[in-house]
């Protein structure tokens, strides 16, 4: 831009800018990812180990994991409260049937299918980027009705009736049951993913101020449009594969299922009582509600009551989440998305250092002098953002 | 030359209160111009218009002669206008640092390292070097109205606006704040500055602009503008009245 220097010029800073030293966490965040890695590893070997009765419950945690992670970053970080996600779930399950027909191994339309799903969201985004809060949740509700209406119009995905995916599918049920659980895994992985970079990089710090206060977001410069927009492609992409997961673990696609709202509400409910606003919460909240439906899902009406009263005590008592209060209390970041400014005591002058430690503010270890190797891991240099 | 901001005819209503009726002017590169008028005067909301909260009903707002009046907060932030909120809107779930960060980031256009030592520098600046890693929903309403002002110069303003900075304050605080804004402004910044403690505004600003009903009814060095009947009339009745009346004396005297 070329209004760029001369700002550069004009507000030269009162005194030379202090060396300073900031990291992605205050401590090191290499022993998470050793046990991420471990988690995994265990959990692509599951299949060697259980019975497949384990794994396609787990095929369905993966989906609601995956689900309330996107519907998390949505309404979580980019006050995008969506209630249409249904509408991408059924696209990418109707993707999937699409490509089948036409010759195309299933497990190869799964990510076409998710690419399919992306495609629909760019337009639906133009829609409704004006519109926020209810306005937007009700106009995403209406667009995915439309979409339902759409697709199940269409006679060769056999409109409203369903369709199966029995004819398509040349696996032995063994294989078929382990290869969907690691398709499953893999999408789940690359959503986390996904979101953590999104927060991560420089569009991170713009969507955690958007889910703090979008016109102060704005007024400070960030190019908020630019990042929900990001978001609601990258939900419709993560939705689309949760529904493509649906339609080959359930063998058969319906309409009045996979574009149902109950997605909608089963993502928001794991997102809320996990803890919404970290990447965390979801996954906790997804867990939780399944552990609750195996438990009380034959009860019928007291499974409802109990997440009704859940859901009432979180949003009352934990605003942020079960999540939300083991992080507060053990003072624990899965994720190191945030930044750490290190003090240096030779910022401020001799005098006016304060006797002890500020109140409320992290007291650093207390060996961390700027030549010792990074105490944090990772040390950010000239690629940090 | 053009003027760094002008306004020409800018005129907003909310249903049947007019906020801003044709409001025309100008401020040049490094100016500082401090704005007075009674509560619900319009002062905030023109401060919306010219950073682009608030879109006016007609007119025109230009940066340097561009018409920006079309461009979003956000674009108009990119461009050099920094603003403070009257009520301050920390991201409070960020800590004091983060929220600066994304500033100099965002409205700064800065970098990586760039950025973060555009950030600290600035933290130490407003006095919150040692809060960088709390989280601003901690902070109490004097670091709010610090971070404020912080998370505008991480923007790195060519026009900054000030929404009542000093409200609040006690009298040591108000003059660190001056200090502040004086050693910004003599950096080449303009700045817009919105003020109800008068002492703050009158002993820093060359010129006061007073605005009531949604025009301007008193523009120039700020003894003038304070002993004009207009003015003295719209605050006629309030408490600032008699403070009115002895800081004029004293702009008056010092003048002489
Ligand atoms: N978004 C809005 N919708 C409707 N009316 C508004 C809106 N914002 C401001 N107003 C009205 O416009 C008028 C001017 O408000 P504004 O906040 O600009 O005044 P102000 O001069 O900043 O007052 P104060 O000294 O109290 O800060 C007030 O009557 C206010 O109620
Ligand atoms: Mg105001």
């Amino acid at each position: 831009m070329s209004t760029t220097g001369s700002r550069a010029a004009a507000l030269v800073p009162a005194f030379t800018a202090p060396d300073v030293r900031v990291t992605r966490s205050r401590r090191s965040t290499v022993w998470v990812a050793a046990v991420a890695v471990v988690l995994v590893a265990v959990l692509a070997y599951l299949p060697y180990l259980v019975y497949s009765g384990t794994t396609s419950l787990l095929v369905n945690v993966f989906i609601l994991m995956i689900m309330a992670s996107m519907w998390n970053l949505l309404a979580g970080y980019a006050g995008l409260v969506s209630v249409g996600q249904q509408g991408f779930v059924g696209i990418g399950a109707y993707a999937v049937v699409v490509f089948a027909q036409h010759g195309v191994d299933v497990f190869v339309a799964l990510p076409l299918a998710m690419l399919v799903s992306g495609i629909v969201g760019i337009p639906v985004w133009w829609l409704l980027r004006r519109l926020r809060t209810a306005y937007f949740a009700i106009a995403s509700w209406v667009v995915a009705s439309v979409l339902a209406a759409i697709v199940t119009s269409i006679s060769s995905l056999g409109s409203g009736t369903g369709i199966s995916l029995l004819p398509y599918l040349n696996f032995s049920a063994t294989l078929l049951g382990a290869i969907t659980y690691w398709a499953a895994l893999t999408v789940l992985v690359a959503a986390l993913a996904a979101g953590y970079l999104l927060l991560r990089g420089r569009g991170g710090l713009v969507l955690t101020a958007v889910r703090d206060d979008e016109i102060a977001a704005r007024s400070a410069g960030g190019r908020v449009g630019r990042v929900q927009r990001l978001v609601f492609v990258v939900a419709a992409i993560g939705c689309g594969g949760a529904g493509a997961l649906l339609a080959i673990s359930q063998i058969f696609v319906q309409g009045s299922n996979v574009f149902n709202v109950s997605w909608s509400a089963e993502m928001i409910f794991a997102t809320i009582i996990g803890g919404i606003g970290s990447i965390e919460g979801p996954i906790i909240g997804a867990i939780i509600y399944y552990v609750i439906y195996e438990t009380l899902g034959n009860y019928g009406t007291w499974y409802f009551i109990v997440l009704g009263v859940i859901a009432m005590a979180v949003a009352i008592w934990a605003r942020r989440g079960l999540w939300g209060l083991v992080a507060d209390r053990f003072n624990i970041r899965i994720f190191p998305v945030g930044y750490y400014l290190w003090p240096r005591a030779d910022m401020v002058p001799a005098a006016s250092v304060p006797p002890g430690p500020v109140p409320g503010t992290p007291v650093p270890p207390p060996a961390a002098p700027a030549a010792s190797p990074s105490p944090a891991g990772e040390e950010l240099g000239a690629d940090g953002g | 030359m053009t003027a760094l901001l002008e306004l020409d005819r800018i005129t907003k209503r909310f249903g049947s209160v007019v906020v801003a009726d044709g409001l025309s002017l100008a401020v040049g590169a490094g100016d500082i111009v401090g704005i007075v008028g009674p509560n619900g005067a319009g002062k905030t909301s023109l401060f919306g218009l010219i950073g682009g909260d608030l879109a006016p009903n007609s007119g025109e707002v230009r940066l340097e002669g561009r018409p920006v009046t079309r461009l979003d907060a956000s674009a108009r932030c990119r461009l050099g206008i920094g603003r403070t909120y009257q009520v301050p809107r920390p991201f409070v779930d960020m800590t004091v640092f983060e929220n600066v960060l994304m500033a100099a980031q965002q409205g700064g256009g800065q970098r990586r390292r760039l950025s973060y030592a555009r950030a600290a520098a600035v933290l130490e600046r407003t006095g919150l070097g040692n809060d960088a890693n709390v989280p601003a929903g901690r902070l109490g309403l004097l670091s709010r109205k610090r971070l404020e002002m912080a998370r505008a110069l991480a923007t790195a303003p060519r026009l900054l606006l000030l929404d009542e900075v000093a409200g609040g304050l006690t009298d040591p605080e108000v003059a660190e704040l001056v200090t502040i804004v004086t050693s910004v402004r003599d950096e080449g910044v303009a700045v817009l500055w919105i003020e109800h403690v008068l002492r703050a505004l009158t002993a820093s600003v060359p010129r006061l602009i007073c605005l009531a009903g949604g025009s301007f009814i008193g523009d120039g060095a700020p003894a003038e503008v304070l002993a004009e009947p207009a003015v003295r009339e719209v605050f006629l009745g309030t408490e600032v009245t008699t403070s009115l009346a002895g800081l004029a004396g004293e702009a008056a005297r010092e003048d002489a």
